[in-house]
């Protein structure tokens, strides 16, 4: 509070009158949507036709009955948390190998932010050539290495086709988290170090007893943040599997656009959402928690 | 240990000259190790290095070479083509209509941001500097980011429709200024805290209102901040698909995501015609992150450590 400008009155009329076309905003883009939400989840509604009538918890019933419904969730909550840790990991050693650069660090900073700027449908493009049965460049490395006869198409598989959207999300996002980790490691205090070296702890010691410790804020921040980024994927299942084969790799953003806008089933997509952004809220609290205490601890 | 990564810290330690973290201990390394743990150390380093060179930029140098590469040697499973071709981009350049994609792309991307960056510099400059709102409104303004996108297409589709913006980039524009918001505000606001409020109290002692204060003394300091927000923004709304996708449903609407993600859909696409309309839609991205690569890193890092 000490740095307020203007106390009491004046500065709060200000501050109101300032806030007002942000206020206005979230109206138009969280109040009223998640009110057309409610509101479409216990009727029937269709893309032409919202409203027609009163159905209850019909919605809900169906999709807690719908194998479809809960297996996405199921494989969405568990995609979210894979790739989140999977990449804070990744993007810690990154960040840390980082660190250890003494020239060139302009470069690599440029480079590992091609993937992150890439947008995602041309990401996932480039991901669907390379992971392509006819003339795919993993294919012709593994046909030419002698490891398979025939092509092979991880994307068609039940089993792959999920992990290779995830290998394509880490692509992406990995150097995401490891910019930001390398952004903390800068900013802590080298005096810790010195007090390090002069004790004589090894490497692994320093980043065990000192390193480790001060990054973990920023590391279970950055955790929260992919986590969120993570649930919300839709881009990539578009275009590299579209939810298939038979739903093998179907996540909820993505099938719940499809019930919306492409089954036109308006009122069934929206009880979907509300489960899908109650098992988000769920997920998130314990990492906001973690997140809290290793900030304020 | 608390707040040992400020963002204010973290920023002005990427934004300032890579020459300042020099400074720091040449490197933690226990007192006695012999140079030939030094040594395997490097070049363990060095190994590692490749990898994830190679993981980052394969796939884009694979794309390039696609894009060059004739339908034959595709085919036949190459991974070096000995002939290379223009055919590729000549062949997409004849299928769609790609600049009037750019077009719809960078309508919506640019207006977009500036309405954003608008609304967003207010409302966290209320909130930094005012506290406006106490914790509802910072929880209330960041609600909209944790929300997944697809809560509000349908909502918002309708919307378009009613005030007859569907199938027009204008309307995504409307849209993506709205939704994003919370993102500016987020990384605008450590950009705000930094500006030292004697600046304003010394303008307003002069007689300056506060709309004057704000377009003559905050907004000048601010243009750092801005600048790194808004080209965060800008890549934000021009990479993005599930929109886009929802409310231009209409051919000559299309932004270069949704027409990319139709084109590579289409069967009679050749690989070589879809790397290279994806590589035409990446290269403007990619200059952003050459020239402005400062300011990036600048904003993403400030907004995300908090």
């Amino acid at each position: 509070m000490a740095k307020t400008v203007t106390r009491g009155r004046p500065g709060r009329k200000i501050g109101w009158a300032f806030s007002t076309p942000a206020l206005i905003a979230g109206l138009i883009v969280t109040i009223y949507p998640l009110v057309y939400l409610v509101a479409s989840s216990v009727s029937r509604s269709t893309l032409g036709r919202p409203f027609q009538e009163f159905v209850g918890g019909d919605n809900f019933a169906q999709a807690f009955g719908d194998s479809t419904v809960t297996d996405a969730l199921v494989r969405t909550t568990v995609f979210a948390i894979t790739t989140a840790v999977f990449q804070v990991a990744l993007g810690l050693v990154i960040a840390l190998l980082m660190r250890q650069l003494t020239r060139g660090q302009h470069v690599i900073r440029t480079l590992i932010l091609l993937p992150l700027l890439t947008p995602p449908v041309m990401a996932a493009v480039v991901w669907k050539l390379i992971l392509a049965p006819n003339g795919g460049l993993l294919n012709a490395v593994l046909m030419q290495l002698g490891i398979v006869n025939e092509p092979v198409s991880l994307l068609g598989s039940p089993v792959w086709a999920i992990v290779m959207v995830g290998l394509a999300d880490s692509w992406q996002w990995t150097p995401f988290v490891a910019l930001i980790v390398y952004a903390g490691l800068l900013a802590l205090p080298q005096s810790v170090y010195e007090a390090a070296q002069v004790e004589g702890a090894n490497p692994w010691q320093t980043f065990r007893y000192i390193t480790f410790p001060m990054i973990l804020p920023t590391l279970t921040a950055v955790l929260l943040i992919k986590l969120i980024i993570s649930f919300k994927i839709f881009d990539l299942i578009y275009v590299l599997t579209a939810g298939g084969p038979a739903d093998a790799s179907m996540l909820s953003g993505f099938l719940i656009f499809r019930t919306a806008m492409r089954e036109f089933d308006v009122g069934y997509a929206a009880a979907q959402t509300l489960i899908f952004v109650i098992v988000v809220t769920i997920v998130t609290i314990p990492v906001t928690l973690l997140r809290n205490r290793t900030r304020w601890s | 240990m608390t707040q040992t990564t400020t963002p204010i810290d973290t920023t002005t330690a990427l934004i300032t000259t890579d020459r300042r973290r020099r400074r720091r201990l040449p490197r933690q390394r226990s007192a006695g190790r012999s140079s030939a743990a030094r040594a395997s150390g490097r070049v363990g380093r060095g190994i590692l290095w490749a990898v994830v060179l190679a993981g980052i930029l394969l796939p884009i140098l694979y794309l390039l070479t696609l894009s060059f590469t004739p339908q034959s040697q595709i085919a036949t499973g190459r991974v070096f083509p000995d002939e290379l071709t223009l055919g590729n981009w000549t062949a997409m350049w004849d299928r769609m209509p790609i600049l009037l994609y750019a077009l719809n792309s960078i309508i919506a991307a640019v207006l977009g941001c500036v309405l954003s960056l608008v609304i967003a510099t207010f409302v966290a400059f209320a909130i930094a500097r005012y506290r406006t709102g106490g914790g509802f409104l910072p929880m209330y303004v960041l609600a909209s980011f944790v929300a997944p996108p697809v809560v509000a297409i349908v909502p918002l589709f309708f919307l378009l429709r009613a005030i007859g913006l569907v199938n027009s980039p204008f309307g995504l524009a409307l849209i993506y200024g709205l939704v994003n918001v919370a993102v500016a505000a987020a990384l605008l606001e450590p950009f705000i805290e930094r500006i030292p409020a004697e600046l304003e109290e010394a303008a307003q002692i002069d007689g300056a209102g506060p709309l004057r204060t704000m377009f003559s003394v905050v907004i000048p300091l601010l243009l750092p901040g801005l600048i790194a927000t808004g080209i965060i923004i800008l890549i934000l709304n021009y990479n993005e698909l599930l929109f886009a996708l929802t409310v231009l449903q209409s051919n000559e609407s299309q932004t270069l995501p949704v027409a990319i993600s139709l084109f590579q859909g289409d069967r009679g696409v050749q690989f070589g015609q879809m790397a290279a309309a994806s590589l035409a839609a990446i290269v403007p991205v990619y200059i952003a992150a050459v020239f402005m690569q400062r300011y990036l890193v600048g904003g993403l890092t400030s907004g995300a450590i908090k």
